[in-house]
């Protein structure tokens, strides 16, 4: 292996990092103080939070009924949601855990807020198993208890797979933020007042920054990276199971697996660039979160959405080639039947829009990563609804095929989704440093080691 | 003790609240009461079975009414009767709903000045009728419905007594034309019976006995012998003439879309062309100069421009009807009663007498039947008359509802409010009640005593299953109430004792106590006498029809195989089973061609103004292809303000009108003798440019070559097993087929296609239980029996206590029955339909390539349902049945997903407590689970039957013995499409009528290998000499 021409630090980012009180005080500072349109965000997202609340309570008492379900189309715009903000939790693992194990180090940026994002997609996702099932108040008898009836679960089910997927996966990403957190949480410590003072002693766990803690520190990152790797494969791949395991037309593929999985990788990344852009324009942290970071972030969506690209291509030919009539026709209404809207802004948004990251410029164009972000999440949100929808609409028997329009309640919900995310978002922003403190001084360390172009 | 202070207090309060609120979560708390003495005929959880008679339609199905504990909760057919041997219409299946209905009269009304409703005393009622009638004498009149024999008497005697003036049983389906028609060919006023079992051709001008016409049970269980495939030629021929691809027309093998109003013009044609090919052939025709002499001016040629039949198919007609075994022709129904409807079912019965019909499947005998005391509709229009004229001034209505059946112009609404006290005597509200001055509520027939006399031969008893509900009195007992309250010079003419008393003394010639055990008494069927041709019947003149008003459209009113003439509207397993042909529910809807549509500018949806000279009805519009460019077509029935479930919530309270009521834009003609016209009405028609959703169940009829309701030719079934898998193959998809057909529109069909049928997938099912079960509960189906009647679909929801979910829900296809008949024509192609959901269909006119295939849950052997469920509440059990555990389901409907057949129905809100009104809650099945909120459910192969055989079977130490069990579609099905049985016993029927089937038999998608438990038989196009099946 050639060593790299460029220097180590030039590669971690081009421009030098601020000096070392500094990289506190304005990493710190974000926590600080709350401005009127801090309040305004946090109240639209309570609103939109308390709403679908009222609407989940209002479901729970009147029926699923109240969502737009027809048959046959028993699974909606919940499950949509719900394989959605699975989707989006992937960045923050995939950032944290593989891109650590590369030691790719521009990951250090922006991994806090990917995990943060991780956590709270997760949570959100999570809730959208419960507010899909008809009989909430039985839904723990998805749980293998031990119970004197002597029931069990099904474990050939992927819903049950499901599960434990989402659990896991969740415990892993928490985990995950709180130990990267604890050094910050340190900092943060020393310097708060008041009831934060307390939260923070607790939460610090007696961090000093001894080097046995630290290297204790490091080790768990490490093997955490470890768990956390197969994860961000296994998700998504039992998530996609959900459908790939049915023998509905669309779903019975064996491209399911890694389709979804690039596809959650790719709206992960597009939704750590909807959130971080405005966070660092916001905050003004153009210093630590470089356009470098963002063009690297466009490299990982612009390679995600080509094997999208290449997934939706290959289910089309392989429906055509599997000379099966139900497949080709699910496909082909897929792409002319009712559903044709949602299939091509899903096909534009998530492939032919993200090509143009082939120009540099656009790379570095921050507006344009920022809409084109937001599209490729309802590019992916479409995604989604398109695999679920369209597939259940145009089944094997012609005589009950049945179309289905979303209802203002599920609508509402998907807002609440945000909302629940948005909320619990900008809280993290102000109780604790969306960018990595301890991670960022230890490229400042690198480079005061090597000089900030420095030569090895 | 510490000393309650505000904290402490608040504490306890809220500790208190808390549990209060915590304890309200769970369900409240219900006692099971026993007897304290138990009546000596109830067993709890032991159904008791009587014999009854169904009082839906003049047929006079016999049943046996289930009852648990009191209540009647299912009616099936009385096997042992001769008109329905066991089965039961969708009507008949219903009507058990009637006791229940929610809108009942609690007791006798009065009607206040301000036009309110007042309770009023029996013994005061009675007084009052007895005052009012000795004020206005003759000028009191009865007008009812058709009654049993007994009834009937009573009320002719209660006439006298009174000094009434009169009594009119009107029935909006009067059948005066056969009736009428039979004294002017055969000089015997009485409705010839017709008999279908034995035929080898059948010529239907347009009857529809399939659906709607006199007696369809019995109908559709000859037809179905008629046809059986092993016999002669593969069974009967069946070919029908009408304008519209109606139910019958689906099940026929040839249909000739004639110009409506010429069926007799055909029949005529036909029958002279039979009698020329007598002639050339040297066959003997009785009264053959008399016939010749009628049948000259109707040459084939002549024929032919009128009736725009083909010459060619008027001649081959003619002598594949003289070369028939045992042919018969049927007249038209009610939708084809035109003006010149007696010449037009006397022409049928022409041509009965030329093909020598006559004695072998019509029966002309006087039978003087209920049926033939209904008058005519001339006879009804005099009494509106001498309403309107202010002669009645009291009528006394009964079991007939004329303010919604009447014609539109008929003016009787009007004439009633001239009738200065009307008395009702309906147990419930409809139009004519609500105008009435006194409601006297009858007893529904399940709370009543009475007979019913369907022919001779035949007499049924009705008997009470229940105590009355609401403080009804029968009518019976009604009229010698009232009668006593006249003093005794009137009473005494009457007989004394009490209705059942009398009904007691008019069958005292028989054993009583034996004949209300069988249901009656089922004598031999008189045999038709010799009968000739009347003299007259020279001097009957065939011409075509005149039609009231202007407008480019005939309209056709069809009566609807489910409500009827409007009757069946306040139930809702009538509103809520789809349409058999349409598939619309709780809905109106008006069917044009797509010509027509086109030319209108009119989608489906389109709300149509469809104008006669007597009003405008505004409804969407349906475009299909199985209808004459020429015919605009509205099914009766719909239209209702007034009944809970017949009307529609409108701003919030009931009385809003459900769909529309076509009957009222239809002039008040009659035919040449008087009886009712329907077929009268031009109209005009146009699109109003608003849009409404059509409640259709099933919105594409192309299978798409899918191994669903699949048809084989009888030729491929006789090459055998072989050739019918060399036409599978002939028939696999090609992109030419599929270009070639989309082009025609049509769909494959008489192209010699063959049918995509496919063998039976060879596998064996018994491993689809455990090795230690003796049972893998199956069914076999035979889509050659099945007509698409759709009792199954009502018999199947109250045994199941399915909720009916009404028209809302029915847009968003929420419909919970467990078993639906899926409407396919053709075997399909592959067509790819751009844009939105558009309903298309494939019909074209001429093809009867129409199968109607019962879809239920398969119970599959590797069902995809089972893995995927995350708690294993649905799961294979013991016996091969996937079974459903309602408590263990949270409701993730992945099972649903995963269902290929797409059986299964979810409970998306608490229907069982806001769809069921009290009291239909007593009409539930205590064997069923009722199921609640959020859970999956579907087809069990009714599991309790199953249970409640195997406890019969226990006690006898033996394995359930087959047909021990069957569940209630099977039980029900007039032609026993439906076989149900131990698929590991190689001696049950459900085995041998698949193994039987031999090539005809397939399992439904059987290329997901999902091993259904359910074996369908193919339906055989048969089609006739010169088309091809």
């Amino acid at each position: 292996m050639t060593p790299p021409t460029q220097p180590v630090a030039g590669m971690i980012r081009p421009v030098p990092m601020p000096p070392d009180s500094q990289t506190n005080r304005d990493l710190l500072a974000v926590m600080k103080g709350t401005s009127a349109g801090y309040w305004f965000l946090l109240g639209l997202s309570l609103f939109f939070m308390h709403l679908a609340g009222g609407i989940w309570i209002w479901q729970v008492y009147k029926g699923l009924g109240i969502a737009g379900y027809a048959h046959p189309i028993f699974w909606g715009v919940y499950i949509v949601t719900f394989v959605f903000w699975v989707g989006i939790a992937h960045a923050g693992t995939l950032i944290s855990a593989i891109l650590f194990l590369f030691r790719a180090k521009w990951r250090n940026a922006i991994n806090r807020g990917a995990e943060a994002m991780t956590v709270f997609a997760v949570l959100t996702a999570a809730q959208f198993l419960g507010i899909h099932v008809g009989r909430i108040w039985k839904s723990y008898f998805i749980l293998p208890y031990p119970n004197q009836r002597g029931l069990w679960v099904n474990f050939k089910s992927p819903l049950l797979w499901d599960t434990f997927a989402i659990s896991t996966y969740a415990t892993i990403s928490i985990l995950f933020l709180f130990v990267g957190l604890i050094p910050d949480i340190a900092i943060a410590r020393d310097r708060a007042t008041g009831w934060k003072k307390v939260l923070y002693t607790v939460l610090a766990l007696g961090w000093v920054g001894s080097s046995s803690q630290w290297k204790a520190h490091n080790r768990s990152v490490l093997h955490l990276s470890g768990l956390a790797t197969p994860l961000v494969l296994s998700v998504h791949s039992v998530v996609s199971w959900d459908f790939a395991m049915a023998l509905v037309p669309g779903w019975h593929t064996t491209i399911f697996a890694p389709y979804f999985v690039a596809g959650a990788i790719f709206s992960g990344f597009a939704m750590v660039l909807t959130l971080m852009i405005p966070v660092r324009r916001i905050f003004g942290l153009e210093a630590y979160i470089t356009d470098y970071h963002f063009e690297n972030m466009a490299r990982f969506i612009l390679l995600t959405s080509t094997i999208c690209g290449y997934a939706y291509m290959s289910e089309y030919f392989i429906s055509w080639y599997s000379g099966v009539e139900a497949e080709q026709t699910a496909f082909w209404l897929r792409a002319f039947g009712p559903y044709w809207i949602s299939t091509w802004v899903m096909i534009i948004f998530n492939t032919v829009l993200p090509q143009l990251l082939w120009f540099k410029k656009l790379r570095v164009n921050v507006p344009f990563l920022f809409v084109l972000s937001v599209l490729i999440n309802i590019g992916m949100w479409f995604e989604r609804y398109v695999i679920i929808i369209t597939a259940l609409s145009r089944e094997y028997n012609p005589a009950v095929w049945g179309e289905f329009i979303p209802s203002w309640p599920e609508m509402g919900i998907l807002a609440g989704s945000f909302g629940f995310f948005c909320t619990f978002f900008l809280i993290f922003l102000k109780l604790f440093p969306v960018v990595a403190i301890a991670e960022m001084k230890e490229i400042a360390i690198h480079e005061k080691a090597h000089g900030a172009q420095g030569t090895h | 003790m510490p000393e309650i202070d505000r904290r402490n207090f608040l504490k306890l309060v809220g500790v208190s609240a808390g549990a209060a609120a915590a304890s309200g979560c769970s369900d409240p708390v219900q006692k099971l009461i026993p007897y304290v003495v138990q009546p000596e005929v109830i067993t709890p959880g032991i159904a008791v079975i009587y014999a009854s008679t169904c009082q839906e339609c003049p047929a006079g199905c016999g049943l046996h009414v289930r009852t648990r504990e009191g209540r009647p909760i299912k009616l099936e057919g009385n096997p042992d009767h001769p008109v329905n041997r066991g089965a039961l219409c969708a009507r008949g299946q219903a009507s058990i709903g009637r006791t229940y209905l929610p809108d009942r009269y609690p007791g006798p009304l009065k009607r206040q000045a301000d036009g309110g409703w007042a309770p009023i005393s029996w013994e005061d009622a009675y007084a009052l009728v007895a005052k009012k009638i000795a004020a206005v004498g003759d000028r009191t009149h009865v007008l009812g419905g058709s009654v049993g024999p007994t009834l009937s008497g009573l009320i002719d005697q209660w006439v006298a007594a009174v000094g009434a003036g009169g009594r009119t049983v009107y029935e909006p389906f009067d059948y005066t034309a056969l009736k009428e028609a039979s004294r002017s060919v055969f000089g015997i006023a009485s409705r010839p019976r017709f008999d279908l079992s034995q035929a080898d051709f059948v010529m239907d001008f347009g009857s529809d006995f399939l659906e709607s016409w006199t007696s369809p049970v019995e109908h559709g269980r000859q037809f179905a012998a008629a046809r059986r495939v092993d016999q002669e030629a593969g069974g009967a021929r069946l070919v029908y003439v009408g304008p519209r691809l109606t139910l019958t027309a689906g099940n026929s093998d040839e249909w000739l879309p004639a110009k409506p109003g010429t069926e007799g013009v055909l029949a005529l044609g036909i029958a002279r062309a039979a009698l020329d090919a007598a002639r050339d052939s040297g066959a003997e025709v009785p009264d053959a100069d008399q016939l010749r002499g009628i049948l000259s001016g109707f040459g084939e040629n002549a024929v032919s421009t009128i009736t725009e039949v083909p010459a060619a198919t008027i001649r081959r007609l003619g002598k594949a009807m003289l070369a028939a075994r045992q042919p018969v022709a049927l007249p038209p129904g009610v939708a084809l009663t035109s003006r010149r409807a007696t010449a037009t079912t006397a022409a049928v019965l022409i041509l009965n007498a030329v093909v020598g019909a006559i004695g072998k499947s019509v029966f002309v005998v006087p039978d003087g039947s209920a049926t033939d005391q209904v008058a005519s509709y001339r006879e009804v229009a005099q009494l509106v008359q001498r309403m309107k004229a202010g002669s009645v001034s009291l009528l006394l209505i009964h079991d007939t509802n004329p303010v919604y059946s009447m014609p539109g112009d008929s003016g009787f609404a009007e004439a009633l409010e001239k009738v200065d006290f009307v008395i009702s005597t309906a147990s419930g509200p409809d139009e004519t009640s609500e105008r009435a001055d006194l409601i006297l509520p009858d007893h529904t027939p399940m709370e009543s005593w009475g007979d019913h006399a369907p022919r001779p031969g035949v007499r049924s008893l009705i008997q009470p299953t229940i105590r009355p509900l609401h403080d009804s009195r029968a009518f019976g007992d009604t009229l010698i109430e009232s009668a006593r309250a006249m003093g005794d010079a009137t009473a005494a003419q009457l007989p004394s004792g009490s209705f059942r008393t009398i009904l007691e003394q008019a069958w005292s010639d028989t054993d009583f106590r034996a004949a209300l055990a069988a249901g009656g008494v089922f004598g031999k069927e008189a045999a038709s006498g010799a009968v000739t041709l009347a003299p007259g019947i020279s001097s009957l003149s065939f011409t075509e029809p005149r039609f009231e008003g202007d407008g480019s459209f005939v309209l056709l009113p069809v009566p609807s195989p489910l409500l009827s003439d409007g009757r069946g509207a306040n139930l809702p397993w009538l509103q809520e089973t789809p349409d058999p042909v349409m598939k619309v529910t709780w809905q109106s809807w008006a069917e044009i061609s797509h010509t027509a549509a086109e030319a209108l500018g009119a989608e489906y949806g389109d709300v149509l103004a469809v104008r006669t000279s007597v009003g405008v009805v505004e409804l969407p519009v349906v475009p299909r292809g199985g209808i004459r460019d020429d015919v605009i077509a509205i099914a009766i029935g719909q239209g209702h303000d007034v009944g809970f479930y017949a009307s529609r919530v409108e701003d919030g309270k009931l009385g809003g009108t459900r769909g529309v009521n076509v009957i009222s834009i239809l002039p008040a003609l009659t035919d040449e003798s008087g009886g009712r016209a329907w077929l009268t009405a031009r109209a005009a028609v146009r699109a109003t440019g608003a849009h409404r959703r059509v409640a259709k169940t099933q919105e594409f009829d192309n299978k798409r070559g899918r191994q669903l309701g699949e048809a084989v030719s009888l030729a491929a079934l006789a090459a055998g097993d072989e050739a019918a898998e060399a036409s599978n193959a002939a028939a696999a998809y090609s992109e030419e087929q599929a270009g070639a057909h989309a082009d025609e529109h049509g769909g494959a069909h008489g192209d010699g296609q063959g049918g995509s049928h496919e063998i039976r997938k060879p596998y064996d099912p018994t491993h689809d239980s455990t090795d230690e079960s003796p049972y893998r509960w199956g069914m076999t189906i035979d889509l050659d029996r099945c007509n698409g009647c759709s009792a199954c679909i009502v018999a199947c929801s109250i045994e199941n206590n399915v909720p009916t979910v009404g028209e809302e829900l029915v847009l968003l296809d929420r419909q919970m029955q467990w078993l639906r008949i899926e409407r396919y024509i053709g075997d399909g192609f592959q067509e790819l339909v751009t844009g939105r959901n558009a309903p298309t269909d494939h019909e074209v006119l001429g093809n009867t390539d129409v199968r109607h295939s019962p879809m239920l849950c398969q119970q599959c052997g590797a069902a995809p349902c089972e893995p995927v469920c995350p708690v294993f509440a649905t799961y294979h059990n013991p016996e091969g049945l996937n079974g459903m555990i309602y408590n263990r389901c949270i409701g993730t409907r992945y099972c649903s997903n995963n269902c290929p057949y797409k059986v299964r129905r979810y409970n998306w809100f608490d229907y069982a407590i806001e769809n069921v009104h009290e009291p239909m809650h007593l009409l539930l099945n205590p064997d069923v689970t009722v199921r609640g909120q959020g859970v999956m459910e579907k087809c069990t192969f009714c599991i309790q039957r199953i249970e409640g055989g195997r406890q019969i079977a226990k006690d006898g130490n033996r394995p359930i013995a087959d047909g021990e069990v069957t569940p209630a579609c099977a039980q029900t099905c007039p032609t026993q499409a439906i076989t149900f049985g131990n698929l590991k016993d190689d001696a049950s029927a459900a085995v041998k009528q698949a193994d039987a089937g031999g090539a005809r038999a397939y399992h439904a998608l059987h290329m997901l290998n999902t091993r259904p438990s359910i074996t369908y038989l193919a339906k055989v196009r048969r089609g006739t000499e010169g088309t091809e099946g």
